[in-house]
């Protein structure tokens, strides 16, 4: 090129590469490139640092979600019941002494006598079920007077932990003062259902309800996902209706979760007129939403076995189904694990398609069955979040953190399976 | 006995049948036969699917079917006659009385349906008994039959692969089924409510102010644009406004800048964001970010803003969004040929200005179709709407103000109890039409675009 340019033309144009105007441009250019460089830098900072403002707000609050505020109460058991024997406490008797000794007035007595007419205030208006579940555990504290730790009213609740009206922070400094009140665990979040009072409300309702929603929808998506993958990859012939199978799996993977709640409502509930609220329906529903996860998951591993294996397997005289099914899919296995874990993962967080269903029944005992009305955890956390008494606050936040500690894991078990397991051929 | 039951029974008993099938065929390689065709567990296999999947079979309809044979059973009882002849008046009782004999605990306003309660568990237990003895004779039958084939040049295992071949089809179809089964719940409920509402009123009508009421047989107060608005507004512009750049920048930063080990560790950190539920997303918005927000619009001087803005919504909303902007950029610029990188960065250019001037231009058609999709993740996005987003149809462009989105107001219809004769419920369906047909649209036309970018540089 430069050879056939007139010499001439070149060196009227000769670049002085050392000259101001060009150093000035030079340092511009540079500049540029630094600012660039920060505003990529800045995008993940603030990216990242989005992520960790939200964690520690939600840890932040929901740490104290996990703490329980106590404060004693001493109730004269034998007194107040007219000596009932502990055995009265077990077995099939339980409800009708239950009934006969009324745990309620107990407990009010015993406040009254302990902290006067307004003692009240101190407690939860659910403390007296915490003394009835103690003495369902431990009947033998009939026999004699004994000293119980009971939830606080969540103002002396807050004031323990954080600051709270002043009235609250004046029976707080007076109880602390006593000795009379403690922090400690909060069982009862973990074993508890959903309720009323933050101060006893628990999440294993809601972490049953989903567990069991799980198992429906891991049952109905795993193998329907990954056979129809194992089909489409090794057998299924090039026609209009393969395509059509694909098209169908591509679209659904990418509807909004909503509108498989809309489908659920429509065909589960109104045309085959299945129970509302229950695990059943929810874990079907958000099978139609995980199979094409999976379906596109074991795809890609199936895809990723060499077919030198299938080759080899033919070869020795295995049939076109053994082949696959001692062959291909063994090797396939861990993808197509990670990916179903990574799609129930998704699942185990998704609320939207089972408010639709109407999964947010308010039920204060976990669901025993397929078809008992139940709530997940992520819509727990919904329901949670639209509570006006302050107390749930800590409650939401404790239950996200809950969730998370679930969905992280499993996520982290999806990368080692992926890191452990996986081969490159 | 119960529905489980019985299948765990058929199950017990397809087992008893693969192993005593299995030890059958067994014998005839011990005795040297010389030409034995399939596997003894072949065998096996063969016999328990015909000991178990034609029973399982039968019970499936049968469920379907008792319930319908038991209603005919009580019809026909001297005490059903007695019942009203208005047909609306009779199936409430009858329905009620079923429901009471499935739980007698049941509060009942009909004295009739007490009455007819004992029919129907009597009728129901009776049919529950003739489908259990049948299933097991199915069960019995189909092992005996499957049994007395077994000979050593019997071909089961082209049997049992042609069964095999058959489940996988089957598991196929399931993905057309659920696709059918959106597309026709959502377009016939829609069809319903455009008998309410005109479909003109809905797609063009400027009030959303939804309510049972019915005049002339029409509905009013369903004009959707204000949802339409406030779903671009949030998911399309806020939120874009915000991945875009800080999605477009981390892949740019990741891929191009950072050394091997700072990528290891970010990517997953930031595909965390991806993983977080919507509910949380959506609790940190209104707990966090709206009122922070609220705050400060009224330090500026906006005293009307609203403390379930647009802006806090949208934001929440774009940072979601950012791992999946950033992982489709991250896809298109690694497409992008390394010579005409290389290409650039000989003639002098600076890492910026190849990125600025050669890769992104290479790579935008891939990048504006992965826009595309999140758009359409974004506008289907519910949690994060209805709890951070307001109820209030606003057409409004403040981002300090309140507006609602399809999803929130799908969510909002739907929540209690959702009768179908309603036009808020069918409303609801309607609204999810459009967004199925919006999020598709906007697939269809990104795949095209990434597609036919792919073929450019292959």
């Amino acid at each position: 090129m430069s050879a056939s340019n007139p010499p001439a033309a070149t060196a009227s144009r000769k670049t002085d590469w050392m000259g101001d105007a060009m150093q000035r441009r030079i340092a511009r250019r540079y500049a540029a490139e630094r600012r660039f460089k920060f505003f990529g830098l800045a995008a993940v900072a603030i990216s990242s640092l989005f992520l960790a403002f939200l964690l520690v707000v939600m840890v932040g609050n929901g740490a104290k979600g996990f703490i329980t505020t106590e404060a004693t109460l001493t109730v004269d058991l034998p007194a107040a019941t007219g000596s009932i024997s502990p055995d009265q406490l077990t077995g099939p008797r339980l409800s009708a002494t239950m009934a006969s000794i009324d745990v309620r007035r107990i407990f009010d007595q015993a406040v009254q006598a302990q902290y006067g007419k307004d003692g009240a205030r101190y407690f939860a208006t659910t403390a007296w079920t915490a003394l009835r579940d103690q003495l369902i555990d431990n009947p033998n504290l009939v026999m004699g007077k004994t000293r119980f730790w009971l939830p606080t009213s969540s103002d002396i609740d807050r004031a323990a932990k954080d600051r709270s009206t002043p009235e609250a922070e004046a029976d707080y400094a007076v109880l602390t003062q006593k000795g009379d009140v403690r922090q400690s665990f909060n069982m009862q979040f973990l074993t508890g259902s959903d309720g009323t009072d933050p101060a006893r409300v628990g999440i294993w309702g809601a972490l049953k309800g989903s567990l069991i929603t799980m198992v429906v929808t891991l049952f109905l998506a795993f193998p329907v996902g990954v056979l129809a993958a194992v089909y489409l990859e090794e057998y299924a012939p090039k026609n209009r209706f393969t395509d059509l199978i694909e098209v169908s799996i591509n679209n659904l993977a990418a509807v909004p979760s909503i509108i498989f709640g809309l489908l659920g409502l429509a065909v589960f509930l109104q045309f085959l007129s299945m129970p509302r609220s229950a695990a059943l329906v929810g874990g079907l529903t958000l099978a139609l939403m995980t199979m094409p996860v999976i379906v596109i998951a074991a795809r890609n591993a199936i895809k990723a076995v060499p077919p030198s294996i299938r080759e080899a397997a033919m070869g020795v005289g295995a049939s076109p189904v053994q082949v696959v099914f001692h062959h291909v899919l063994p090797l396939a296995i861990p993808g197509i694990m990670t990916g179903t874990i990574i799609g129930m993962a998704r699942a185990l967080g998704e609320t939207a398609p089972l408010l639709m269903i109407g999964m947010r029944a308010f039920t204060t005992t976990p669901p025993d069955g397929l078809t008992d009305p139940a709530t997940v955890l992520p819509v727990q956390i919904f329901l949670w979040s639209d509570e006006v008494n302050r107390g749930f606050v800590e409650k939401t936040s404790a239950a996200i953190i809950v969730l998370l500690v679930f969905l992280l894991s499993m996520n982290a078990i999806a990368v080692y399976l992926r890191n452990r397991f996986e081969t490159r051929w | 006995m119960t529905t489980t039951a019985i299948f765990f029974l058929i199950a017990g008993l397809g087992l008893i049948t693969w192993v005593f099938a299995r030890a059958r065929a067994g014998r005839f390689i011990q005795s040297g036969v010389a030409s034995v065709h399939s596997l003894p567990s072949y065998h096996g296999w063969y016999a328990a699917m015909w000991a178990v999947v034609p029973a399982v079979l039968f019970l499936l309809v049968w469920s379907t079917v008792a319930p319908a044979l038991g209603s005919y059973q009580v019809l026909e009882s001297p005490l059903a006659a007695q019942l009203p002849t208005d047909a609306f008046e009779r199936a409430a009782i009858l329905s009620e009385a079923r429901a009471l004999s499935r739980n007698p605990d049941l509060k009942v306003f009909n004295d009739a349906a007490v009455q007819l309660a004992p029919l129907y568990s009597a009728a129901d237990s009776r049919y529950a008994m003739i489908g259990a003895l049948a299933a097991f004779l199915l069960c019995f039958a189909g092992g005996a039959f499957a049994f007395t084939r077994i000979r050593p040049d019997f071909r089961a295992r082209t049997q049992v692969e042609r069964t095999v071949m058959l489940g996988l089809l089957l598991a196929s179809l399931i993905a057309i089924l659920a696709t059918l089964g959106i597309v026709a719940s959502l377009i016939f409920e829609t069809v319903r409510f455009f008998n309410l509402v005109s479909p003109f009123e809905f797609l063009f009508g400027l009030q959303w102010n939804p309510s049972d009421k019915i005049v002339d047989g029409q509905a009013t107060g369903f004009g959707a644009v204000p949802l339409f608005w406030g779903t671009v507004f949030i998911g399309a512009i806020i939120a874009m406004l915000v991945a875009i750049p800080l999605g477009l920048m981390s892949a740019v930063y990741l891929t191009q800048y950072a050394s091997a080990n700072v990528r290891k560790w970010m990517k997953p950190i930031l595909e965390i964001l991806a993983g977080v539920p919507t509910v949380v997303y959506g609790y940190f918005a209104a707990l966090t970010v709206a009122p922070a927000l609220r705050s400060f619009a009224v330090s500026i001087g906006i005293t009307d803003a609203s403390s379930e803005s647009a802006l806090a919504a949208g934001l929440v909303m774009g940072v979601m969004i950012i791992p999946f902007v950033s992982s489709m950029a991250d896809d298109s610029i690694a497409a992008v040929p390394g010579s005409m990188r290389d290409g650039s960065l000989a003639m002098g250019a600076t890492k910026s200005e190849t990125i600025k001037q050669v890769l992104i231009p290479a790579a935008l058609p891939g990048v504006v179709g992965g826009v595309l999709l999140a758009v359409s993740r974004a506008i289907g996005e519910t949690m994060i709407v209805v709890m951070a987003a307001g109820l209030a149809a606003n057409l409004t462009a403040n981002p300090f103000a309140s507006v609602t989105t399809v999803t929130t107001q799908i969510v909002q219809l739907l929540t209690g109890d959702t009768d179908f004769n309603s036009p808020m419920t069918l409303a609801a369906f309607a609204l999810g039409l459009t967004l199925f047909v919006v999020t598709l649209l906007l697939n269809i036309v990104a795949l095209q675009i990434v597609k036919k970018y792919r073929e450019a540089y292959d």
